[in-house]
């Protein structure tokens, strides 16, 4: 079964993605910020990583670029699940390494087809 | 739930909604099938509050005492409108970029071609037509494209015109690069941006109609509709389409579709079942009895024998 490690601050967020990634035959992890994803990735690198952008102590972005550095850290797809809706934004994020982009908010609909653009389902 | 409860929530007399299907299978030739009261509820209670009516019942009312064509034509577009998105047919959109371009652009080196978005909804097909030609515009070197969707007069035919998305249409089916590359922001939405936009016109048309308002097309592109015509309708617009296709022109067909039995002059593509060729008509030249028959050598010249034609038999 394949993994996804959903990033968010929110519980809220958390859960309703969860939810909805589990639907898709997806493995779920959760982390509160960047750094607690970062440690997870160390760890064991997921399939999958549905990241928001503006989280306390390491933001989305930050981890993506870290994340990439990490060996291995290139596998994992990154899809950004965020508000910002800025095309500059959205064009920095790709250029840090995520492979889709996720503007909230989302339903069932949007995940599943930013997924399987990224080759995930 | 029982059938009086169901029947409760509903807002129109029970005889409206068999004439309202009625009325989109002899208008449009499409079949609602027999559980459409919801989409009755929610895609006409919209309608009637933009048009102004006190409910949907005012509007239904007026529909079938006063037979406005206008108003008749509104409430089947609504009602025959494709929930769609961004490349919605990969399959399609694959044959496109893979066989029809390639071979356009092969056998004619260039110039101009026509492409056609036939039933094209609110527009998100021809303008992924018009991004893929983008995107290949060095395979493609010195061909012109044009493209033109046509569907039903409709709200969703306007919001095509316009080229404005909301952040839910542009995040189903499309890349986010796609988004980056080919839209521009405006408040809420998403607009698409004008080197993709002047490539597409949009006509409203009655798509069982003749269609011979239209010119001929290199490739026509027909996706996800087919399946929902009755039989009788399904021939008319088929045969219709078959006139706007140019000889050796495509016809593409939405994934798992196929004109089955019927041909109207086309040629399936290998084992492409929704892609379709149109055949070449080879006029036969008259035999002009003085002129000089091949004598089966490389070259026309005289044979020693003189040519005498061939007598067939008599049974």
């Amino acid at each position: 079964m394949k993994t996804c490690l959903i990033v968010d601050d929110s519980r809220m967020i958390r859960r309703v993605a969860g939810r909805i990634v589990k639907d898709l035959g997806f493995e779920t992890s959760e982390a509160i910020n960047g750094q607690e994803a970062l440690d997870k990735c160390q760890m064991e690198l997921p399939d999958a990583v549905l990241v928001d952008w503006a989280m306390p102590v390491m933001d989305g972005f930050d981890f993506v670029k870290k994340l990439r550095e990490l060996p291995g850290g290139q596998k994992p797809i990154v899809v950004f699940c965020t508000s910002v809706r800025d095309i500059s934004r959205i064009v920095e994020a790709l250029a840090a390494g995520a492979d889709e982009y996720i503007m909230k908010p989302f339903d069932s609909d949007i995940i599943e087809s930013k997924f399987t653009l990224a080759g995930l389902v | 739930m029982s059938a009086n409860d169901r029947q409760g929530a509903l807002s129109l007399a029970p005889t409206y909604y068999d004439a309202l299907r009625r009325l989109t299978l002899e208008l449009a030739g499409i079949n609602l099938g027999s559980n459409h009261a919801f989409l009755v509820e929610t895609r006409l209670a919209k309608l009637a509050r933009e048009e102004g009516y006190d409910s949907l019942d005012a509007m239904v009312s007026e529909l079938f005492q006063t037979g406005g064509s206008r108003l008749a034509v509104q409430v089947v577009s609504a009602l025959t409108e494709r929930d769609t998105h961004f490349f919605k047919d990969q399959t399609a959109f694959r044959r496109l970029r893979e066989v029809v371009l390639p071979d356009l652009h092969h056998k004619r080196g260039g110039g101009r071609i026509r492409l056609l978005s036939f039933g094209c909804a609110s527009g998100q097909e021809p303008y992924g037509m018009a991004m893929v030609i983008d995107q290949m515009q060095d395979a493609l070197e010195g061909m012109k494209v044009d493209i033109v969707g046509v569907d039903y007069p409709s709200q969703a035919l306007e919001r095509a015109r316009l080229g404005r998305y909301t952040h839910f249409d542009v995040q189903r089916g499309l890349p986010v690069r796609d988004l980056v590359e080919y839209f521009d922001t405006d408040k809420a939405d998403w607009v698409v941006k004008d080197k993709i936009r002047k490539r597409v016109e949009f006509r409203d048309i009655h798509l069982l109609s003749k269609l011979d308002t239209l010119d001929d097309f290199h490739a026509v592109m027909f996706c996800g509709s087919l399946p929902h015509y009755s039989a009788p309708a399904r021939v008319r617009v088929l045969r219709g389409l078959s006139g706007l296709v140019k000889e050796n022109g495509y016809l593409i067909l939405g994934e798992g579709e196929s004109l089955s039995k019927m041909n109207f002059g086309f040629d399936r593509v290998s084992e492409s079942s929704g892609l379709y060729k149109k055949r070449e008509v080879v006029i036969e030249p008259e035999v002009d009895p003085d002129l000089k028959i091949p004598n089966g050598r490389t070259t026309f010249e005289k044979s020693e024998q003189p040519y005498k034609p061939l007598k067939l038999s008599q049974p």
